[in-house]
């Protein structure tokens, strides 16, 4: 458990840190004060939970779409506020992190294997605060063009999207901040939950293993390196990240034994056959 | 040499190294177990035959035998008793051998299955013996409060014992033919037992690994296969039967090439188009063999593609199996049949082999196992086919061998009585399975409330079995007889031209053979037409 | 050998259609428990013309070629080399036809099982041992499954602690259900009444036992239902 709960404490408590900014009068011990368990989604329940497609979204053009316009292949999800000075949102400035990797790496590529979504659960927030916060992430060209940022201009429509994936936060008036899951939502192309991570707790590893996972065994041939690679691993629900898959190795290894036992018997004693029968003769 | 010792030396069947004790010893060891797990199957019969409880009031009873059974059948009586036994004692007499190429490990092999068995007959009767079935399926069979430990050694040991026998078969046919004989003279049954222990020893070592990892689980808090904890809860089955789907043709191959052995020695034919059943049928079903595991997978929950795909490679099993089949027809064309119970036994397994192998065909279509799937269909198909047909050849073998292995026939009124009561029964116990399996009567059920109107097919099912015990305790009764006083015959009342019956006495002595055998360029063992 | 690559194209050639009218048959008629029992009883009749086909031939020989005296042989003929290549070509190629012609029949029913309607009506199903639990998004959570006639209806299933597999013979629809894995099936009733879901993968004790009501009510019905259930729900909450 130790591992997983700390990263997940620890993003809460910055979540916390980073929106209350300097105004440090009001920083009490949020650990003593928060269960960090309320804000962990409850995977288990919500894998295969699907998001209603008609949910409409506006984003910094201004422009509305919906939910469903990103299907068609896997986007991760992420619930965010954008009012919040300078520092905030270590669960975005996390998740770009690991993008850049992943598009250092070249396994996967975002917009062609995957769309990324940051919705705001804010009802405050504009398309200034929007523009504003985005411009403060500095996200490169080709991953600033396919992570969309967006707002709710109907209200009931983000809260009926957080209540479907009991997503819980809320307002502490006296750190005057949300507090709430810092959690990175996987949608399969048919926009079910497929997989949730937490922001710090993961390597770009896990979110090219939870996109692949994400796309539910459709692949393309071209694809057929990645997907082997992906099996490799199995996701740990307790440790909230990608382990390795063991006893596919030790299954490989055997049956690499087997085969080694198999031909090395039939040619050693191929040979020593035709060896005996020409001294025979 | 063939000097028959008068008194009975138990020094000399325990530590000896002749491939012929050794292939008794598996056949007494594989019948034993085969009783044992045979009473367990009349037991299962009996609960079923009336709704609700019938001799037990609870599930894990029923569940216990269940486990038994199907270990026991499939582990310790049908893969010893056709790899074994059959191999052990004609392989090496077939190809001109004077033994195995390696007579000791060949007896550390049987001491190993003898512990298996001992060890699987100690699991009934300890408290909480497994109850986990033999496919010993995560994360039931690491919660269970059952000794799930049993079944991880029965199957190591039975596994090591397996893989040397292989080693040991594989080296002997290629380094001890006799000289002169080439790959395309060999007997079908030396082929298909080649095709069988290839098999083994390339994919034991995976069941070997996963049944490991069980016990790791189980015991030693490790999470393998717990999907809590980052394991795979359905790598697992894929390993499993990545083995145990290869293990049916371990038993359908050298099943089959028994009964080319008694079909053609009986029909005085030459087999039809031996190189396609070799070549194409034999050699055929081990390249696919790996590749058809995902059928016992179809309602898993694997990836769409791969249930698809899988369902190609298993219809495309159909076409070695077929050139198999189609040898084995062909080699009664303008035959000359001589009926006696060896070959009453391998007329039966041509109609066994075509339902168990036609209904197979829907069960290689995804969508149609879905519905079918563990329902008592699948349960029927798999015992016709595996139980059924490997049982009838290895009765055919033991009757056309009798003679080789005591210099008696075991031929005569209670064979074929005990050889109708089988036939019958088999039928009647196993088609009513086919019709309720269809209607949705799931396997492994101790009671089934949900579906009284099934009762009366379970009753008939239940008869049939009685049938088959009265059948097969004849056909027991009557070896032990005959082994003792059954008619005295000559050294080759078949006038086979295989080896073991023209070049060795019977019983053969040690050694084999009088004198070295040499065979000709155009000698075959079906050579009856020229 | 180029008279038997002829032969083969001829065949494989011949199979087209067959595929092609594997595909077609399914359009129109949407209930999948309905096209099961239809692909069904092709394949009965597939399996039943080739087991009849052989079946008969052994007996024919076995009866017809009996030993007239026991030094008799067989005599069946040497094959010559085209021979030996014709039996193991066309044989080869009608197996593979049939293999095809299944494998696109069984291929486009499969697509229906798995493409659910986007109107169909989700249910979450939860296994125990020995139980079900189904919850209906809505503070509904049952362990018998009420569904409406005529909507179709999917299931999306996960375990709580072993392996289960949930089994609706009626409906011809069965998956296994997991722990920290999600499968789904769907079917559309298609007249009121009680049938029966029961779990089809080993997981214990009372696995035999192990069974639960599935009911369909017409869609009015359905409706009364869901209302009254979710009052029964909050009442209790």
């Amino acid at each position: 458990m130790g591992r997983f709960l700390q990263a997940l404490l620890t993003a809460v408590v910055l979540v916390g840190i980073f929106s209350t900014g300097a105004s440090a009068a009001y920083m009490r011990q949020p650990e003593s004060d928060i269960d960090p368990s309320v804000f962990k989604l409850d995977e288990k329940h919500l894998l295969g939970q699907k998001l209603d497609k008609s949910y409409r979204f506006s984003d910094l053009e201004g422009k509305e779409f919906s939910l469903g316009d990103l299907y068609g292949k896997p986007t991760i999800l992420v619930l965010s506020y954008y009012t919040c000075d300078g520092a905030c949102s270590v669960i975005n400035n996390d998740l770009l992190d690991l993008l850049v990797l992943l598009e250092e790496a070249e396994n996967i590529t975002i917009g062609k294997d995957f769309n990324v979504l940051t919705l705001s659960f804010d009802e405050n927030d504009t398309l200034e605060t929007l523009t504003e916060f985005k411009n403060n992430l500095r996200l490169p060209k080709d991953i600033k063009d396919h992570w969309t940022f967006a707002v709710a201009p109907d209200f009931t429509h983000l809260q009926a999207l957080t209540k479907s994936l009991g997503y819980k936060y809320f307002w502490s008036p006296q750190d005057r901040t949300f507090y709430h899951p810092g959690a990175f939502i996987f949608l399969t192309p048919k926009g079910r939950v497929s997989r949730v991570l937490y922001a710090l707790a993961n390597e770009a590893k896990d979110i090219e293993l939870a996109v692949l996972e994400s796309k539910q065994g459709q692949f393309k041939v071209s694809e057929i390196v990645n997907y082997a690679a992906s099996l490799c691993y199995s996701y740990n629900y307790k440790e909230g990240r990608y382990t390795y898959n063991i006893p596919l190795f030790v299954a490989v290894g055997s049956l690499t034994l087997g085969v080694i036992t198999f031909s090395g018997s039939v040619v050693f004693f191929g040979r020593r056959r035709k060896k005996r029968l020409m001294e025979g003769s | 040499m063939s000097t028959e010792t008068e008194t009975f030396n138990w020094k000399e069947w325990v530590f000896t190294t002749d491939h012929k004790r050794i292939g008794v010893l598996y056949l007494i060891g594989s019948m034993a177990a085969f009783a044992v797990a045979g009473v367990m199957a009349l037991l299962i019969r009996i609960e079923q035959s009336t709704l609700g409880p019938t001799i037990i009031e609870d599930g894990t009873t029923y569940n216990e035998w269940l486990y038994f059974h199907g270990a026991a059948m499939i582990l310790a009586f049908l893969i010893p008793g056709l790899t074994g036994f059959a191999a052990n004692y004609f392989l090496p007499l077939m190809i001109g051998a004077k033994d195995v190429a390696f007579p000791r490990i060949n007896a550390f092999s049987i001491w190993l299955f003898y512990a298996a068995i001992v060890l699987a007959l100690v699991s009934i009767v300890i408290p909480d013996s497994p109850d986990i079935m033999w496919t010993g399926y995560p994360p039931y069979s690491i919660t269970t409060n059952a000794n799930t430990a049993f079944y991880v050694f029965t199957v190591h040991l039975l596994g090591f014992s397996s893989i040397l026998g292989a080693v040991n078969f594989l080296v002997t046919v290629i380094y001890m033919r006799a000289p002169g004989m080439g790959w395309n003279q060999l007997n079908i049954f030396v082929w298909t037992t080649v095709a069988a222990f290839a098999i083994q020893l390339v994919f034991i070592p995976v069941l070997a690994a996963a049944v490991t990892m069980l016990l790791f689980d189980k015991y030693l808090g490790t999470h393998f296969f717990d999907p809590a904890e980052g394991g795979d809860v359905l790598l697992y089955q894929n390993l499993f039967w990545f083995y145990s789907h290869p293990a049916v043709y371990v038993i359908f191959l050298p099943a089959v090439g028994i009964l080319f052995e008694v079909v053609a020695s009986m029909a005085k034919n030459r087999v039809f188009n031996y190189k396609a059943c070799v070549y194409g049928g034999i050699l055929g079903i081990v390249i696919i063999t790996g590749e058809v595991w995902v059928h016992h997978l179809y309602v898993a929950g694997m990836p769409d593609w791969l249930r698809i795909g899988q369902m190609v490679t298993t219809l495309l099993i159909s076409v070695p199996v077929g050139l198999i089949v189609l040898s084995l027809w062909g080699t009664l064309y303008k035959a000359s049949i001589t009926y006696n119970v060896a070959m009453l036994y391998a007329a039966a397994c041509f109609f066994l082999v075509l339902v168990g192998g036609l209904t197979g065909i829907p069960l290689a279509l995804t969508v149609v196992t879905v519905h079918l799937s563990e329902t008592s269909f699948v349960h029927a198909h798999f015992h016709f086919i595996m139980a059924l047909f490997a049982a009838f050849a290895m009765f055919s073998g033991i009757y056309y061998w009798f003679p080789k292995m005591t210099g008696r026939s075991a031929d005569g009124k209670l064979a074929v009585f005990s050889f109708w009561s089988n036939v019958i029964g088999v039928n009647v116990t196993f088609w009513p399975l086919f019709i309720i399996g269809v209607e949705g009567m799931p396997r492994r059920y101790w009671d089934y409330e949900m579906f009284p109107h099934f009762e009366p097919y379970h009753q008939v099912a239940t008869a049939g079995a009685f049938l088959i015990a009265i059948g097969m305790a004849g056909t027991m009764i009557n070896w032990i007889i005959a082994a003792r006083s059954g008619e005295k015959v000559g050294e080759n009342p078949w006038k086979s031209k295989s080896l073991e019956w023209t070049h060795c006495p019977s019983p053969p002595g040690p050694g084999n053979f009088p004198e070295d055998v040499v065979v000709s360029e155009d000698w075959t063992p079906y050579d009856y037409n020229k | 050998m180029k008279f038997f690559n002829t032969i083969l194209s001829g065949l494989m050639g011949a199979l087209l259609p067959f595929a092609a009218m594997a595909n077609e048959a399914y359009e129109g008629d949407m209930n999948p428990a309905d096209q099961w029992d239809r692909l069904w009883n092709t394949i009965l009749l597939d399996i039943t013309v080739i087991g009849v086909i052989f079946g008969v031939a052994a007996i024919w020989m076995m009866v017809k070629y009996r030993a007239k005296s026991p030094d008799d042989v067989g005599s069946l003929p040497k094959l010559t080399r085209a021979q030996t290549m014709a039996w193991i070509f066309i044989p080869c190629a009608l197996f593979l036809a049939d293999d095809l012609f299944l494998s696109a029949k069984g291929w486009s029913l499969w697509n229906v099982y798995r493409q659910v309607p986007e109107d169909a009506l989700e249910i979450k199903v939860t296994s125990y041992q020995w139980y079900w639990e189904f919850d209906y998004g809505d503070g509904i959570v049952t362990e018998e499954l009420t569904v409406p006639v005529g909507k179709p209806v999917v299931l999306r299933m996960t375990s709580e602690d072993v392996l289960h597999s949930f089994f609706i013979p009626e409906y011809r629809v069965k998956e296994d259900v997991m722990p920290g894995r999600v499968t789904y099936i769907w079917f559309q009733p298609k007249k009121a009444g009680t049938t029966v879901a029961t779990c089809t993968e080993f997981c214990g004790t009372a696995h035999g036992n192990m069974y639960t009501d599935v009911i369909a009510v017409p869609p009015d019905d359905f409706t009364a239902w869901r209302v009254k259930a979710k009052a029964e729900a909050e009442n209790e909450s």
